[in-house]
C-alpha cells in the first residue's frame, strides 16, 4: 500500500494486522493525554493550583460551547465532542515534534472519526427521540426528500473526513516542500500557520459534529415547538395590530 | 491518499477507548471539582444570605430593643425627676422646720438671756441701791433717828395683832427681855421701853439693854424665841430679802 511519496509507513505487524505509524502515534497521543489527565486530576482540590486552573478552564470552555448549542443534552454529548476536540488538536500538533507526523494526515483516521460522528449523530438522535420519531424526520417535510437526506448524510460525512485530511495533509506537504526549497529556517512561519490551522481544523471538525448531533436531537423538538406556536401571516398580523391599536375603528 | 482498513478500524477503537479514558480521568473529576466548588460557593452564598437575614433580624430586634430602652429610660428619668422633686420638697420642709425650730430655740435662748440679763441688772441695781441706801442711812444714822425709830416702835407696839401678842405673852413667861440698840439709851428711854413691853406682856418684865452699832440705828427686842426687829439693819436686810424673793418669782 505504501508508496514513496506517502507519509504512512508500517511499523510492525500483529498477525494479519498491519500497525502503521498513524496507529502508533495515536497510541502515543492517547497515552500522553491519559497520563496528563491522570496527573492533573490526581490532586484536585477546592483551591485550584496552576495546572488545575488550566485544565478546568479548558473543560469549562468546552462545556460552555456545547451547552450553548445543546442546553438540554450537553452532559450526554460532552465526552464525545470534547474528546474530538482534544484528540484532533493533539493529533494535528503532533507533527511539530521532530520525527512525528500528524495522524490526521491519514485518511483512514479522519474517515474513522467521520464514521464515528455519523454513528454518533444517529445514536444520540435515537436516544433523544426514539427510533420511529428519529427515522420519521427523514420523511419530512416531504417523503420525496428522503434521497436527498440520505445523500446529505453520506456527503457530509465524507466531507468531514476529507476536509480534515486534506487540510492537514496539504499543510504537511507544503511545509515539506518549503523546507526542501527554501532551507532550514524558512518553514518556521509555515509551522506557526500549522498551529493555527491545527486548532481551527479541530474546532471546525468538533463544531460540525456538534451541530450534526444537535440537529439530530433538536430537529424534531424544533418542529414540535414551531407547530405549537401560532403562525401569522404578515397581513393578518398587521390587521391584528390595527385592531389592538383602535378597537372601535372597524365598527 | 491511501486508505487502510486496519488503521480505520483501529482508529475507531482507539477513539472510543480515548473517550472512555478521558471521561474517566479528565471530564468526570474536573466537572466534579467544578461542581463541588460551585456547590461550596452556593453554600457560602446561601450561608451569607442567611447570615444577612439573621443580621437584619437582629438589627431590627436591636433597634426595637433600643427604642424600648429609650422609652424605659425616659420613663425612669421622669420617675426619678418626680422622686427628686418630692425628696427636695421633703428636705426643704424638713429644713424649714429645723430652721423654725432653731429660730424658736434661738428666740427662747435670747429671751432667757435678756431676762437673765435683766434680772442680773435688776439684782445689780438692787444691790447697788441697797448699798447706796445702807451707806446713805449709815451716814444719816444718829441718836435722833434712833429716837424717832424708838418713838415709832412705841406707837406700833400696842397695835400688834392678837396672834403676835399671844406669842409674845407666851415668850415672856420667864419675865426677861433683851433690848439691843445702836446708840446708848438713857434711863427714861429704857423705862419707857420696859413699861411698854410689860403692858404688852401683861406682867412685869426685866429688860437687859445691849448696845450694837451694827444695827445702824433703831432697836431689836428679843423675848425668848420671839424677836421684834426695828432697826435700819433689819429693815435693809428685810428689804434686800423681799427684793430677792420678788426677783426669784
Amino acid at each position: 500500500m505504501a508508496s514513496q511519496t506517502s507519509f504512512i509507513t508500517e511499523v510492525f505487524r500483529i498477525g494479519p494486522l498491519s500497525i502503521t505509524n498513524t496507529v502508533v502515534v495515536t497510541w502515543g497521543i492517547m497515552l500522553a493525554l491519559t497520563a496528563a489527565a491522570w496527573a492533573v486530576t490526581r490532586h484536585l482540590g477546592i483551591s485550584p493550583g496552576r495546572w488545575q486552573v488550566v485544565v478546568e478552564g479548558i473543560v469549562a470552555a468546552i462545556e460552555d460551547a456545547i451547552r450553548a448549542v445543546l442546553p438540554d443534552h450537553y452532559r450526554q454529548v460532552m465526552p464525545f465532542i470534547a474528546t474530538l476536540w482534544v484528540f484532533i488538536v493533539a493529533a494535528n500538533l503532533a507533527s511539530l515534534i521532530p520525527g512525528l507526523r500528524s495522524p490526521t494526515g491519514d485518511l483512514s483516521l479522519t474517515a474513522g472519526l467521520a464514521v464515528l460522528v455519523f454513528l454518533a449523530v444517529h445514536w444520540f438522535g435515537i436516544r433523544a427521540r426514539g427510533l420511529k420519531s428519529y427515522l420519521r424526520h427523514y420523511l419530512q417535510p416531504n417523503p420525496i426528500l428522503l434521497p436527498f437526506h440520505l445523500i446529505g448524510e453520506i456527503t457530509r460525512t465524507v466531507a468531514l473526513a476529507v476536509r480534515l485530511f486534506g487540510n492537514i495533509f496539504s499543510l504537511q506537504m507544503a511545509a515539506l516542500l518549503v523546507l526542501l526549497v527554501a532551507g532550514f529556517l524558512a518553514p518556521v512561519p509555515v509551522l506557526m500557520l500549522h498551529i493555527i490551522e491545527a486548532v481551527v481544523q479541530a474546532y471546525i471538525f468538533g463544531m460540525l459534529a456538534l451541530i450534526f448531533v444537535a440537529g439530530a436531537i433538536q430537529s424534531q423538538q424544533l418542529r414540535e415547538k414551531l407547530l405549537k406556536t401560532p403562525v401569522m401571516v404578515k397581513g393578518e398580523e398587521g390587521r391584528e395590530k390595527g385592531k389592538t391599536a383602535s378597537p372601535n375603528k372597524g365598527s | 491518499m491511501e486508505f487502510d482498513w486496519t488503521t480505520f478500524a483501529l482508529e475507531i477503537i482507539n477513539f472510543l477507548v480515548l473517550v472512555w479514558l478521558l471521561q474517566r480521568f479528565l471530564y468526570k473529576p474536573v466537572t466534579a471539582a467544578i461542581a463541588q466548588r460551585q456547590a461550596g460557593i452556593e453554600k457560602t452564598l446561601t450561608d451569607a444570605r442567611a447570615i444577612r437575614v439573621e443580621a437584619e433580624a437582629l438589627k431590627r430586634q436591636y433597634e426595637n430593643r433600643m427604642a424600648d430602652w429609650e422609652q424605659e429610660k425616659a420613663q425612669a428619668l421622669q420617675q426619678l425627676r418626680r422622686e427628686m422633686e418630692a425628696e427636695r420638697a421633703r428636705l426643704l420642709a424638713a429644713l424649714q422646720a429645723s430652721l423654725d425650730e432653731e429660730r424658736n430655740k434661738l428666740r427662747a435662748v435670747e429671751q432667757r438671756r435678756v431676762i437673765e440679763q435683766q434680772q442680773r441688772l435688776e439684782e445689780q441695781a438692787r444691790s447697788e441701791g441697797g448699798r447706796f441706801v445702807a451707806r446713805l442711812l449709815s451716814r444719816l444714822a444718829s441718836a435722833g433717828l434712833e429716837e424717832r425709830i424708838r418713838g415709832l416702835l412705841l406707837e406700833d407696839l400696842p397695835q400688834l395683832p392678837d396672834r403676835e401678842l399671844h406669842v409674845l405673852r407666851g415668850a415672856t413667861q420667864a419675865g426677861e427681855a433683851k433690848i439691843t440698840s445702836a446708840y446708848p439709851l438713857d434711863d427714861a428711854q429704857r423705862a419707857d421701853l420696859t413699861e411698854a413691853i410689860g403692858r404688852l406682856a401683861g406682867r412685869t418684865v426685866t429688860c437687859e439693854f445691849v448696845q450694837d452699832a451694827g444695827l445702824v440705828a433703831g432697836l431689836r427686842i428679843s423675848i425668848g424665841p420671839w424677836m421684834l426687829r426695828s432697826s435700819l439693819l433689819d429693815e435693809l436686810q428685810f428689804f434686800a430679802g423681799a427684793q430677792h424673793a420678788d426677783a426669784k418669782r
